[in-house]
């Protein structure tokens, strides 16, 4: 029996491993060919994945072809104005749809759900046209303010204040405190592990978006890193080992990120979208 | 929660709509005021340098003989028909393979994740070494004696190719989806169709996708707004090409607004685009609703 259930649990992990190498052997991959050295073949039959030595010339190259550093300082610019900005308006908004009682309270709900069902591409095109109204073109508000309104952000910090007990409000009502009091000083700390969860998820998202910054953008000093990679295979004459090694670059801080709060990405992640 | 009628201490009638001010502006600036704009550009012609000309329904009736808005349409169905299957359903798989109790799970749910925290345009560039033509995959292919397959030049390849980047890129997310239903299905309805004789299978179809329909009714509208959007890995992965095989609704709104400058008429397609979607949601909400009753 023992014995059966020990195979039973060498096969699974075998399952496990195989699934897991479909998912980051791509990267590991584009890891192999960042290292090589221009020696060594990148593609070829059979594969030669591994790096004789690895050399971390390519990474050198990529940071000097173009301004990673820039655009790496960009992308922090973009992720630290508009997290920030991006969780204080989704709670101050997600507030009043939980816990006031207003007329038209669900229609508001409803408005601001809504957005969800935009499609981004046919945003694109006036979003484009009001950036230029309003003077905006080619600026860091520009990248950052269609950023800092979401409906999954909206939805989940409403569910999180209305799971606050009526008692733990109703305490600090009696003492007197205004709305805003009870929302700054109470109802946002509970609802911490909620925000958390928004920054990271804003994070991912500000980082990786490139499509819109490459539309509103003309000067390549603003660019955030993903349009960064966007430019540099863009680049004639870039070596295939050099791309790989300015990807890995624009990879490196999410994947560190990840690894050191992937806990609280994935028990958050499913229940979240769920609801 | 306090009635509408007793004011609360320390509320008045103006508190909700201070809170939601900034979120109001925003939405205003960011949503709203570029809808009605993207609507009235529909109705219009217009290519950023002369003034804007309102056409009625020029641009729809151009829509209706246009080849490749047909070509569009149909290749974001084909997206959507091929991009089901790997996002509602391998998934669940997924989702069941990591839902045990085994040391060092959580690192493997962990892996199976990485691809969707990573830029579309990283995910690109990963791929191409994997599918070059002398890359891993057809050297696969060689073993059996396949191949070679150019996965991004061929214009039977191209669609499928992006479709299943796109998917692998998001099967990470529907898994975690799919955990959290599994981990609210009762483990003693499973354990007794176990002890009552069922086999796997009949365990998956009689006890777990029934516990599961709530979240199946999540995983389809997501997989099918996502398929309908797909935009930016055709963008990163082929530009529509090669001769059109991935041109999707998606693509041919940005290449006709920022390619062709016809505002106008891209913005005409976009609103296709719209209705298309806003019918899927209402069409999840109604079958969803029907069911609960």
């Amino acid at each position: 029996m023992a014995t059966r259930r020990t195979v039973r649990r060498i096969g699974l992990y075998v399952l496990l491993f195989a699934v897991a190498a479909l998912f980051v052997g791509p990267f590991l991959i584009l890891l192999s060919s960042a290292t090589k050295s221009a020696a060594q073949d990148v593609f070829g039959f059979p594969p030669d994945l591994i790096p004789r030595p690895p050399v971390l010339d390519w990474f050198k190259e990529a940071w000097t072809t173009v301004p990673f550093a820039r655009f790496l300082v960009n992308s922090l610019i973009y992720v630290g104005v508009t997290v920030p900005i991006y969780l204080i308006v989704s709670a101050l908004t997600a507030y009043p749809l939980a816990r006031i009682a207003f007329r038209g309270r669900s229609l508001f709900f409803m408005l601001f759900l809504s957005i969800m069902f935009l499609p981004g591409e046919l945003m694109l095109i006036p979003r484009f046209l009001v950036m230029g109204q309003l003077g905006l073109t080619d600026t860091f508000a520009s990248v950052i303010l269609p950023a800092i309104l979401s409906s999954l952000g909206i939805f989940l910090l409403r569910q999180a204040f209305a799971q606050i007990p009526d008692e733990v409000v109703e305490a600090a009502r009696v003492d007197g405190a205004n709305e805003f009091a009870i929302f700054w000083r109470i109802a946002v700390p509970i609802v911490a592990p909620t925000l958390a969860v928004l920054a990271i998820l804003g994070f991912v998202s500000v980082w990786n978006s490139f499509i819109w910054p490459m539309i509103t953008l003309t000067s390549q000093s603003k660019f955030p890193v993903a349009l960064g990679i966007a430019y540099l295979t863009g680049v004639s004459g870039t070596d295939v080992r050099g791309l790989a090694a300015g990807t890995v670059i624009s990879l490196l801080p999410i994947v560190v990120i990840f690894l050191l709060l992937q806990k609280r990405i994935l028990n958050s992640m499913g229940g979240a979208v769920k609801g | 929660m306090p009635g509408l009628s007793g004011r609360v201490v320390g509320q008045h009638w103006y508190t909700p709509y201070l809170f939601m001010l900034p979120g109001l502006l925003m939405y205003a600036a960011m949503f709203a005021w570029p809808a009605v704009i993207a609507i009235q550009l529909a109705f219009s012609d217009y290519d950023i340098v002369s003034p804007v000309r309102w056409t009625g329904l020029d641009n729809f009736a151009t829509l209706a003989h246009d080849p490749r808005f047909f070509l569009a349409l149909r290749n974001s169905l084909l997206f959507l028909v091929m991009f089901l299957p790997l996002t509602v359903v391998a998934p669940l798989f997924l989702a069941m393979l990591v839902n045990v109790k085994l040391r060092g799970i959580q690192a493997f749910r962990m892996l199976y994740y990485l691809p969707v925290i990573t830029s579309m345009v990283a995910v690109a560039v990963a791929w191409r070494y994997v599918f070059d033509r002398e890359g891993v995959v057809n050297w696969l292919l060689g073993l059996a004696g396949l191949g070679p397959i150019d996965f991004l030049l061929d214009r039977a390849w191209a669609l499928p190719t992006v479709v299943l980047l796109e998917g692998w890129k998001n099967m990470g997310l529907f898994m975690m989806i799919y955990l959290a239903g599994l981990q609210a299905v009762p483990t003693d309805q499973v354990e007794a169709a176990r002890i009552d004789g069922a086999n796997a299978r009949q365990r998956l179809r009689h006890v777990i996708v029934p516990a599961l329909l709530p979240t199946f009714a999540v995983t389809l509208i997501l997989s099918m707004l996502e398929a309908m959007k797909a935009f930016e890995s055709v963008y990163v992965l082929t530009r529509g090409g090669p001769l059109d095989s991935t041109l999707t609704l998606g693509y041919y709104i940005w290449s006709k607004a920022f390619q062709d400058y016809d505002m106008g008429y891209a913005s005409a397609v976009g609103l296709v685009l719209w209705a298309i979607m806003i019918v899927i949601a209402a069409a999840n909400l109604v079958v969803t609703r029907r069911r609960d009753r």
